[in-house]
């Protein structure tokens, strides 16, 4: 259940980052809460980034280990 | 036309639409609150789908219940196969 939480917590805070904020006055202290809109868009890319490099590095520990040697000898 | 013929087309169409929109392509002129809405949402319906998909696996994860009935009979199995296979000779 942890995992529901906390992906309520980013979609409600991303949500109002991304939807509610352009309607909102800029002079309101709404937005002291949130970065420029600009990290919308950096944050979650360079976190897709950093999951893509965590796998592969991941897949490529895993190749690494299950190799066998090319030789045998007798 | 194929699956995958059809999902390309449809995000063919979304996102020239978003990129038509975004870039003033026909001139427009959308209010600035509109334009702020928009140009990250592509990000933002990532984000969603990301956020929606880990919400259904943890609340799963979560609601999965033990079985006890089939894994005691699934247990009896195992020892009833273990028992035939050493009785021919099997070696564990």
């Amino acid at each position: 259940m942890g995992l529901v939480g906390f992906s309520l917590v980013v979609f409600t805070y991303y949500t109002i980052w991304v939807i509610v904020l352009p309607f909102v006055d800029s002079s309101h202290i709404l937005h002291s809460y949130f970065l420029p809109r600009e990290y919308a868009v950096i944050l979650p890319a360079v976190a897709g980034l950093l999951l893509v490099l965590l796998v592969g590095t991941f897949i490529a520990v895993v190749m690494w280990k299950s190799r066998k040697p090319a030789k045998k000898t007798d | 036309m194929t699956k995958l013929g059809q999902w390309l087309l449809t995000l063919g169409l979304l996102g020239g639409t978003w990129a038509g929109l975004t870039f003033d392509a026909l001139g427009l002129g959308l209010p600035e609150s509109g334009r702020r809405l928009l140009w990250p949402l592509p990000a933002y319906l990532l984000v969603a789908f990301g956020c929606y998909s880990l919400a259904t696996v943890g609340y799963r994860l979560a609601t999965f219940n033990d079985c006890r009935g089939a894994a005691e009979e699934l247990q009896a199995q195992i020892r009833e196969a273990r028992a035939d296979l050493e009785s021919r000779g099997f070696c564990f």
